[in-house]
């Protein structure tokens, strides 16, 4: 492929793809803790995405491929296969019985830290689905893990990101919803 | 439906994952169990919270150039020249953004893709003199609309425009839809210069999951359409806040949920969406058709009361190069493109 071919597809590939740059830097956020080694994340998933963009079919939903890329990439990196939960955590999850209503009136950065309080492994589903709107079927696409899993780790995610903000309001002397 | 299930599927409620019908029980429950309801909002609320928050975070501006460098060079194309035409490599990328729809037309990146249509291919800048302006990517995810918006307005169609389908009575938008909207009290009138191969079926003013609408039903053949007008609040746009600039120079934003397609238009404070059950490419050639008139209609409205308006200078992929914009951000081109946007600025002493 001459240079100008070349240029032609590069400067598809951007306008197609850089677009989601910021949604996937904010789940590299959450993957990594670290604002360089999301970058750096990000910087392999294009590159990535960029090698393999002959083999997308254009017209199909690139951003859950990118997400795809993501994943693959960072697992890759640290050498797991697949998503797993400690065993810990699991048993964190299963104890959880009550629901509390969830509370009113916080503010951003308390939603954030509630977040941040949570297990990585809940975090990176409920943000996939509840801040980057990705459909459950993405998610497990995405991650490489059935969709009954997605499902079960977005509940307890939730659930738990509702228990950290009511301990989190009743400290605070909030108001909870009735 | 019992409290227990009603909050164990509530949040799959509020992506989108519920079928059809589940949704209607859901939305049953709630407007007889208010501690449901109130906890339906308050979930609702976290949510938008949450995306707020996390969507401060960005890819910085040196990661940026870091990133296209790095893609470049892996390409070899580092030490080329750039391309005739081209201007700084980071306008000829905003460029390609928007040259990119109308030249594949069978491409509709995801579900919740910006497209823009192929009357609006713009390379635009505007303000005077040096102070240049451009519609950042930043403004272009500021307008995406939300899954939710999405849902509600396919789920809105699905549920209630079957209802109509076989009505003869002529149908009128009744002058009590004033109290919802004044602007779409006349909404069937405005729409019809842009329905003439539809039959009109019903107007009126409906909810779906404490959504309003402005609904107008119509059939084409064996297909369902509907026309919808809703409030452009937060909870319609994807980042959870309402930008300072209607979506208009993006075109037409393309959908699709759940085997139906939508063609939605933002205006300064409303959204216009086109649903049926056509292919993509043919409701949004449909939805152009007839949504126009009425977005034209409701900026004028809006425009009433709105900002003044500069001239700027700008350059468009068609050779024109003058544009009007007014404080809102909303585009409008001057002298001789044919489009749903009049040339009617006045010039503003800065």
């Amino acid at each position: 492929m001459d240079q100008k071919d070349k240029l032609q597809r590069l400067e598809i590939f951007e306008a197609e793809a850089l677009g989601f740059s910021s949604q996937l830097f904010r789940v590299a956020l959450r993957v990594c803790r670290d604002r360089e080694k999301a970058e750096d994340l990000i910087q392999e998933t294009y590159l990535q995405a960029w090698r393999s963009f002959h083999r997308f079919e254009i017209g199909t939903n690139l951003r859950a491929w990118l997400y795809k890329i993501l994943f693959n990439v960072h697992y890759g990196e640290i050498r797991r296969d697949r998503l797993e939960l400690m065993p810990i955590e699991e048993t964190i999850a299963e104890t959880i019985a009550y629901d509390p209503p969830t509370p009113q009136n916080l503010t951003e950065e308390e939603v954030l830290a509630a977040l941040e309080r949570i297990p990585r492994d809940f975090q990176v589903p409920v943000v996939l689905a509840d801040v980057e709107e990705l459909s459950y079927r993405e998610i497990a696409d995405a991650l490489r893990i059935p969709l009954g899993t997605v499902m079960s780790r977005l509940h307890r995610g939730r659930k738990l990101l509702r228990m950290e903000l009511a301990n989190y309001a009743r400290g605070a002397g909030y108001q909870i919803a009735n | 439906m019992e409290c227990q299930n009603f909050k164990e599927l509530l949040d799959s409620y509020l992506c989108g994952e519920l079928a059809v019908e589940t949704n209607h029980t859901m939305l049953c429950h709630a407007e007889r169990c208010c501690s449901c309801r109130s906890e339906m909002g308050a979930r609702r609320s976290l949510r938008s919270s949450l995306r707020r928050a996390c969507s401060k975070e960005e890819l910085s501006d040196r990661a940026m150039e870091n990133l296209r460098a790095r893609l470049r060079s892996d390409s070899g194309l580092d030490d080329g020249p750039a391309a005739p035409g081209d201007e700084t490599g980071r306008r000829n990328w905003f460029a390609g953004l928007f040259k990119m729809r109308f030249l594949t037309p069978a491409a509709i990146v995801a579900a919740l893709a910006l497209t823009v249509g192929a009357a609006w291919s713009l390379s635009l800048l505007w303000g005077g003199d040096d102070d240049h302006q451009r519609l950042s990517s930043q403004q272009i995810k500021a307008l995406e609309l939300s899954a939710s918006l999405v849902a509600e307005s396919a789920g809105d169609h699905r549920t209630c425009a079957p209802y109509f389908v076989n009505a003869t009575e002529p149908a009128e938008m009744p002058e009590s839809a004033g109290e919802y909207d004044r602007a779409c009290v006349r909404l069937d009138k405005i729409a019809a210069q842009g329905a003439k191969e539809l039959q009109l079926r019903a107007a009126h003013i409906c909810d779906f999951s404490d959504r309003k609408f402005a609904h107008l039903v119509y059939t084409r053949g064996a297909s369902l359409v509907s026309l919808l007008v809703t409030d452009r609040d937060c909870r319609a746009l994807k980042s959870g806040e309402v930008p300072p600039y209607s979506g208009l120079a993006l075109g037409t934003q393309r959908f699709t949920h759940d085997h139906l397609a939508l063609g939605a238009y933002q205006t300064s404070k409303r959204i216009v969406l086109v649903v049926s059950d056509l292919p993509v490419d043919e409701n949004a050639a449909l939805a152009e058709r007839l949504a126009s008139p009425v977005v034209e209609y409701l900026r004028n409205v809006e425009a009433e009361t709105g900002p003044k308006e500069r001239i700027g200078t700008g350059r468009l992929r068609e050779g024109i190069d003058r544009v009007a914009v007014n404080d809102a951000g909303e585009i409008m081109k001057i002298d001789g493109i044919d489009g749903i946007f009049r040339d009617f600025a006045r010039r503003i002493d800065h």
